[in-house]
């Protein structure tokens, strides 16, 4: 049986994983469009970020365009499969209402 | 939401929350990324559709050439240029080879579209107009069902309106085009720009 994920399950990680797997598997989204996707601040979403990175769930691709600094993030071949069981996890609870 | 500490302890009702939420922002992300492309280039064909069919009614044919020539060079280099900055927003390593099609098939479609009116030989300038447009509109759909289904549906009524402005009233065709098609698609690009 899929299992819930401690790291996935807080609230803006959640909605984090749920926007980066929507993408195509090769896609990948820029930091700034992601915050105001989710509506949260830079240091909130840079936060949350860094748990998923350590956890190896998303990369953080951080390269220039134009002279400009940009972050780019993606979800892992690991994070979609860890965000599918989740989110597995989350139907089975609710079958067992 | 609801925030449970220990997720083992979640409740039917927080998962179904849990769910809720991952529909609603998936769906947000789906539509953003979609509408994105979608309303630039319907705003910068219609701002382009309203002065050129509105000067092709009412003014000299020799000075319309000029004036469509103009603006779909400026037309064509502004979609580029705000389609490369909302370009930005998600990137793909499949996104060059993917430009490169893109850019062929509308040079291959071009190249059909002038062989078929050489051949065709329309009547006068409402009958190539309505070629024209029928192309555009043939490669629009061919995008949208290859990208993004949800950009598909606007080339069809625009389509059908052309043809209904051609079939119906061929003296104020251009008019019809410029009002009806160009405001149209302005109105549009503004409906999901603001409030899709």
């Amino acid at each position: 049986m899929a299992e819930l994920n401690e790291t996935i399950h807080q609230p803006v990680r959640l909605r984090i994983m749920a926007a980066l797997v929507t993408l195509e598997p090769t896609d990948e989204v820029d930091f700034t469009y992601l915050r105001d996707l989710l509506e949260v601040t830079d240091g909130n979403l840079g936060a949350h970020l860094r748990k998923l990175e350590e956890a190896g769930y998303i990369t953080v691709n951080k390269v220039f365009v134009e002279r400009k600094p940009h972050t780019y993030v993606s979800a892992t071949a690991a994070g979609r499969r860890v965000f599918q069981e989740h989110v597995a996890a989350l139907e089975s609870i609710l079958k067992r209402k | 939401m609801t925030k449970n500490s220990d997720p083992m302890n979640m409740s039917s009702n927080e998962a179904e929350e849990a769910l809720a939420a991952i529909q609603t922002i998936a769906k947000k992300t789906r539509q953003s990324i979609a509408s994105g492309g979608t309303y630039i280039t319907l705003i910068v064909t219609g701002v382009v559709w309203l002065v050129g069919f509105t000067c092709t009614q009412f003014l000299r044919q020799e000075i319309v050439g000029y004036i469509w020539a103009g603006l779909s060079i400026l037309g064509g280099t502004v979609g580029t240029i705000l389609g490369f900055r909302m370009g930005k927003r998600v990137r793909s390593p499949v996104t060059g080879p993917t430009v490169k099609r893109v850019i062929l098939f509308w040079l291959l479609l071009a190249l059909y579209g002038i062989t078929f009116i050489a051949i065709a030989r329309p009547t006068d300038g409402k009958q190539a107009t309505l070629f024209v447009i029928l192309f555009i509109m043939l490669g629009q759909l061919a995008m949208g069902l290859l990208f993004s289904f949800s950009s598909v549906w606007w080339a069809l009524p625009i389509s059908v309106l052309a043809l209904a402005g051609y079939l119906l009233f061929p003296s104020i065709f251009y008019l019809w085009m410029a009002i009806l098609g160009g405001g149209g698609m302005i109105a549009l690009g503004l409906y999901i720009r603001f409030r899709w």
